[in-house]
């Protein structure tokens, strides 16, 4: 298979360069603080317990997986925002766009480099990560769930940066555009789901018993598939219990849609199958947009054909 | 080559670049003229498939331009006037970057970076970091860059802009060196003294019109005419002017104290004789010769806007063809426009 030559020029470039040493010093850094914190707090926890300390100690495996992964959040916008704007800052968009490189090709190189850094990350990570599952007794297994997670947080939040540097001329407007749009993924996919809740809550005080009736409203939950941080709570949740939250809070009656797509999606994985599967659709649908906004010749393509 | 027909650039009311038509035969030199804002870079940039047409065509070496672009991309190399380089990347991998971006193996890259690096004097920087390089270095590196897939049609715009004396002499060494090997060349530049050395053909753009475009000496020609005689004497002024006066079709344009200049209609033999009966009246004649022109005042003259309206030399047809020369007058091309 050939090697995007983004990525092997990426790659080449930033390791040579001091700030990726500096990246990975403050990434370990933040986790071994995160570590040092969770370990003082469950000791501190301990001290007025009768429980075995290595039960609580499993907290760890989520604690810092959770850690990196808001890290990787957040660095990795700002990594793929100005990528597509440094070039142009840079002047050098113009030639690549007039090599043999498709904008799609160039979009993937760019998110496929940000994936290589965060990957990068998280194996500089691993002697941290490893005393997780030393001192808290998790499997191995464990791992490979936390690092098919990365990768899915990673090619999401570089799916979005990448958009952002597509719209954006300047670099710093592409980081500030795309952190915005973060925050807005995350109200906009709760606000139906917040606003049906507090009118079934209303409901239920109105009519002093919950509704077991068929309703439509209760789709209002479904955007919440495309939240990320229902989604980390969900998988950290299935990985931690081997129970789904969604299920679990769909059977005590906040649902009571039995036939509906919200009953299908809440029964048994497929909550995170679906939703897994949606935010590869909607960070493939980001990649497209930028490619397609990246190309200065789309329109008369599209007329002429 | 480049067959460009009716191309229109606007940007809302404005049109950047107005109904150009142009044509640059294979292996020739292309010299592209015209103050800033006349819409040079933006048909480069068309060209080049870096922006996109209001309407009209672009054929290069028979493959249209706007709709097969990725065979379009192997038939260009494009250096654009202001690039940037890569931080921590030596020059032997930046031409590898670009080559591998052209999707050839490393060992073809290798053996054509060697031979390009050569050609562009840059052997013995190979191992050198690109942002260290000078701009001229810089510049001939990006030559080469644009070079290593073999494009048939090589596009630079404005390569002389902010090089020093030296590093436009070589690039214009370099030009030459390319065109020798046959290589297709459009070049824009301001430097019109460099581009009357360098190139084959030249088109005067203005406002976004192409105002001439044809053979450099065929465009100086439609410009200034072959018709101006510079006579310089050493006395016997006044007698100077009364024979020519006597000629059919000499019309004397100004006297000064050594010189008068006419211009005229008359056959080579002609001028002979005049000359003859001058020098038989005692008109000291210390030499005559045609009026010369220069790119500059011809690019002066072309761009002051009352140039190619009313001139003989005006052509019908669009194509450029060998000798043959297109010169249009702004309102002219105005009326023409399909934009």
């Amino acid at each position: 298979m050939r090697l995007n030559p983004i990525v092997k020029k990426d790659v080449r470039v930033q390791s040579r360069s001091m700030k990726i040493c500096f990246g990975v010093f403050a990434y370990v850094l933040i986790l071994a603080l995160a570590f040092f914190l969770a370990m003082f707090v469950i000791e501190e926890n301990n001290v007025y317990s009768s429980e075995n300390i290595y039960s609580q100690l499993v907290w760890l495996y989520p604690i810092l997986a959770v850690t990196q992964l808001i890290i990787l959040g957040v660095i990795v916008p700002v990594r793929t925002a100005s990528s597509i704007s440094g070039e142009k800052e840079r002047q050098t968009f113009d030639i690549m766009m007039t090599t043999g490189m498709t904008p799609f090709s160039v979009i993937l190189g760019k998110v496929m480099t940000a994936i290589v850094q965060s990957m990068l990350f998280i194996a500089a990570s691993l002697p941290i990560m490893a005393l997780s599952f030393v001192v808290g007794g998790m499997s191995w297994g464990y791992l490979f769930w936390f690092f098919a997670i990365a990768l899915l947080v990673s090619f999401f939040s570089a799916s979005i940066g990448i958009f952002c540097s597509s719209l954006c001329k300047r670099s710093v407007s592409a980081v500030i555009m795309s952190y915005g749009f973060y925050i807005l993924f995350f109200l906009v996919t709760a606000v139906p789901a917040i606003l049906y809740g507090i009118y079934s809550v209303n409901l239920l005080y109105a009519n002093g018993v919950a509704s077991s009736r068929y309703s439509y409203g209760e789709n209002a939950y479904l955007p919440l598939m495309l939240n990320p941080a229902v989604y980390l709570i969900e998988f950290f949740t299935e990985i931690m219990t081997g129970e789904s939250l969604v299920n679990e809070i769909a059977d005590l009656g906040v649902i009571a849609n039995v036939r509906g797509p919200i009953r299908l999606v809440t029964t048994g994985h497929r909550w995170m199958i679906v939703s897994t599967v949606l935010f590869l659709a909607v960070s493939f649908l980001f990649l497209w947009i930028a490619a397609r906004r990246i190309d200065p010749v789309r329109k008369r393509v599209k007329k002429r054909a | 080559m480049l067959q460009i027909d009716h191309l229109c650039k606007n940007y809302g009311k404005f049109q950047a670049v107005s109904d150009l038509t142009l044509h640059v035969p294979q292996g020739d030199l292309f010299g592209f003229v015209g103050p800033n804002g006349a819409g040079k870079t933006t048909t480069i940039r068309m060209v080049c498939g870096l922006m996109l047409p209001t309407a009209g065509n672009i054929m290069i070496n028979g493959v249209d331009a706007l709709t097969n672009r990725k065979e379009i991309k192997k038939q260009i190399g494009y250096v654009p006037d202001f690039f940037g380089v890569y931080d921590n990347l030596k020059v032997k991998e930046y031409m590898d970057f670009y080559g591998s971006m052209y999707r050839m193996n490393s060992r073809e890259i290798e053996r054509i970076s060697d031979d390009l690096l050569e050609l562009v004097n840059l052997s013995d920087k190979k191992e050198v970091f690109v942002d260290t390089l000078s701009r001229g270095m810089k510049q001939r590196l990006c030559v080469a860059r644009a070079l290593l897939h073999n494009p048939a049609l090589l596009v630079l715009d404005e390569p002389n802009s902010g090089l020093d004396p030296r590093a436009r002499v070589e690039m214009k060494e370099l030009l030459l060196n390319l065109k020798s090997m046959g290589k297709t060349i459009v070049i824009s530049s301001h430097i019109l003294a460099e581009l009357s050395e360098m190139c084959s053909s030249i088109g005067i753009m203005d406002h976004g019109h192409l105002v001439a475009a044809g053979r450099i000496e065929d465009v100086m020609e439609s410009v200034f005419g072959n018709d101006q005689l510079i006579i310089t004497l050493d006395g016997g002024r006044e007698t100077a002017v009364r024979i020519a006066s006597e000629y059919a079709g000499v019309k004397v344009n100004s006297v000064g104290e050594h010189e008068i200049r006419l211009s005229h209609t008359m056959t080579k033999p002609q001028i002979a004789k005049m000359i003859g009966n001058m020098i038989e009246h005692d008109v000291v004649v210390t030499g005559f010769h045609k009026q010369e022109g220069s790119l500059e005042t011809l690019f002066m003259r072309v761009t002051e806007g009352d140039a190619g309206t009313g001139s003989d030399a005006v052509t019908e047809g669009d194509a450029v063809a060998e000798g043959d020369v297109s010169l249009k007058g702004e309102k002219e091309n105005a009326a023409e426009s399909n934009c």
